[in-house]
């Protein structure tokens, strides 16, 4: 349903890029822009379709202009609470066919953008946490000459945690301790990295499909 | 631009910043926004400046049949309870920190499932960008955070706490009963917010990274990992963790703290009990103190144990939908990070620069 034509004179690509460049360019911006267009109903105007989207630009913190068949849009901090606070910035534009009329839309995201550089953040810190344990990580000679360890006490639970039957502590174990000495761990980071992997995924495809059906929806409104 | 709160003053509608809001207000002159009356709880006017719901007569209860009704009212205390037993009963090889961590995860992923059965608000509804920016901060506690904490946070003052004084005096605090020993843990603990959460309330320098937490206009269950990293060393700063307490206390209070604490932020509705509200902190207590209305912030300051506010004054029962500064603008995480360093410079400069002498003398 994409027709990146209709919408070329939105990109405003300098003249100087080469073909390869506006490949490469249209690949990279899909990573935080969501396109796609709806047929309007027969006989629908411009007018009509652009006055049943209006009250989704009469948000806080949004302006629109509108000039012909084309509505551009600009948001900034969005409530989260609007239906396309995902979205900073758009335009659309009704365009006529031999079938009928079209709306193009092209919406761009700076969350979907954080979302999909969010794994290299994270691994950027899984990668400062191995050196920071590295450079923690006591010698085998510092090891030797550590303070002498404090007597291990076995402390005994009061009688009426006894009586109700509460599992006695015990002794510290001495494989414990050699595991507090590792330091941090990278691996909450790599968790991270791709929980955000995923999310980005999900949200691309997610909100594509909830912008789309938000339109359909007004569009089709009584 | 400052932080400005909307205000009416009498005839007057302004916005104005939060300093000059107390400024006036220590002055007796009572803010309000026109067409809210406010409700008054004690010596205050509540809800004048945003709609807020005071009293629990007032607050809605769950709706749905007999089992519906059941669950969202024995839930909380079931679930309260089941932990405390467990850490109760667990075996050593099993009552250890990294179960806790995993406990903590798996219920805040089924709190979360339970906020799409039974939603507080439809207007607090998470969304993927919500959730994202949640996990975002989520994640930054998980990581960097914990890593710099390890050496100038609050883990490193407890350690430096623990060797520079001879808590083997302390030591009578392992020899008592092991829910006394939690709940002592726990209270202390909570105590201490109260009061660094009441000092950022209070004292500009401490609201200014705190305000940031402020901006959310919902609540969901990792609502309460949004803010200035600023705050979030500051928050951790509490009493409590000195003592030399026996490792199943320590786990029976943050079995507390999980199944009490966590509801602060969250969007679901619970018939909790009478004796539960009294005592915790709750979703409705904080949707308040997130109210858009300012003298409802100043009010629900501790974690888990609302009975401190109780015993302070500063306990209002109720609830609000309505969430967030500036009339519910949202701030961008970009924002969220500088915020708390370009507003305490604004006000530095505005207080101490040159521009305030640029006024033209009388003739």
């Amino acid at each position: 349903m994409t027709n990146p034509s209709a919408l070329a004179s939105s990109r405003r690509l300098p003249q100087a890029f080469t073909s390869g460049d506006r490949v490469a360019f249209r690949f990279l911006d899909w990573i935080w822009t969501i396109q796609g267009s709806l047929p309007l109903a027969p006989g629908q105007s411009g007018d009509d379709a652009f006055g049943r989207l209006d009250p989704l630009f009469h948000q806080p913190g949004t302006s629109h202009e509108r000039s012909g068949d084309t509505l551009t849009f600009r948001k900034k901090d969005q409530a989260a609470q609007d239906k396309m606070a995902v979205f900073d910035s758009g335009v659309l534009r009704i365009e006529r066919v031999s079938a009928g009329a079209v709306l193009h839309y092209r919406l761009v995201s700076r969350a979907l953008l954080a979302c999909f550089l969010a794994p290299l953040l994270f691994l950027s810190f899984a990668g400062l946490t191995v050196v920071v344990a590295h450079l923690q990580k006591p010698s085998a000679e510092d090891a030797a000459k550590k303070k002498p360890e404090k007597k291990d006490v076995v402390r005994q639970l009061h009688p009426i945690d006894q009586a109700l039957g509460a599992p006695a502590p015990e002794k510290p174990k001495k494989d414990d301790k050699s595991k507090d000495d590792e330091g941090p761990s990278p691996t909450p980071a790599y968790v991270f990295a791709a929980i955000f992997a995923v999310l980005y995924g999900v949200g691309r495809v997610l909100e594509a499909r909830l912008a789309r059906r938000l339109f359909r929806q007004r569009l089709l409104s009584a | 631009m400052l932080a400005r709160l909307r205000v009416q003053w009498g005839a007057e509608t302004t916005f104005v910043s939060w300093r000059a809001a107390q400024d006036r207000r220590s002055r007796g002159e009572h803010c309000g926004y026109g067409r809210m009356d406010g409700v008054r709880v004690g010596n205050r006017l509540v809800g004048t400046q945003a709609p807020v719901t005071i009293g629990w007569e007032n607050i809605p209860r769950v709706e749905g049949g007999p089992v519906k009704q059941f669950v969202f009212t024995w839930f909380q205390p079931a679930v309260l309870f089941a932990l405390i037993a467990f850490w109760y009963y667990a075996p050593n090889s099993i009552a250890k920190a990294s179960t806790a961590i995993g406990i903590g995860i798996g219920f805040r992923l089924f709190l979360l499932a339970l906020e799409w059965v039974n939603p507080r608000y439809a207007s607090w509804q998470l969304t993927w960008k919500e959730a994202v920016t949640d996990l975002f901060y989520v994640g930054l506690g998980y990581t960097i955070l914990g890593l710099i904490e390890g050496f100038i946070g609050s883990d490193a003052v407890i350690e430096w706490v623990q060797t520079s004084y001879d808590w083997s005096k302390l030591a009578w605090f392992t020899g008592m009963p092991l829910l006394l020993q939690a709940f002592l843990i726990s209270f202390i603990f909570d105590f201490g917010q109260y009061w660094m959460h009441r000092g950022m309330h209070n004292w500009y320098p401490l609201w200014l990274p705190h305000s940031v937490h402020h901006y959310i206009t919902q609540l969901n269950i990792n609502k309460g990992a949004v803010g200035n990293p600023v705050e979030l060393f500051l928050i951790g700063l509490g009493i409590g963790g000195f003592f030399d307490f026996l490792p199943r206390a320590a786990l029976l209070a943050g079995a507390i703290g999980l199944a009490v604490g966590t509801y602060q932020h969250i969007n679901v509705r619970f018939n909790s009990p009478r004796w539960w509200r009294f005592l915790f902190n709750t979703t409705e207590h904080h949707s308040l103190h997130h109210s858009q209305d300012f003298e409802a912030t100043r009010s629900n300051y501790s974690n888990s144990w609302i009975i401190i506010d109780r015993m302070f004054g500063t306990c209002i029962d109720g609830e609000a939908e309505l969430l967030g500064m500036e009339g519910g603008r949202r701030m961008s995480i970009r924002e969220q990070m500088t915020f708390p360093f370009t507003e305490g410079w604004k006000t530095l400069k505005e207080k101490y620069g040159k521009d305030r002498y640029d006024t033209v003398p009388a003739e």
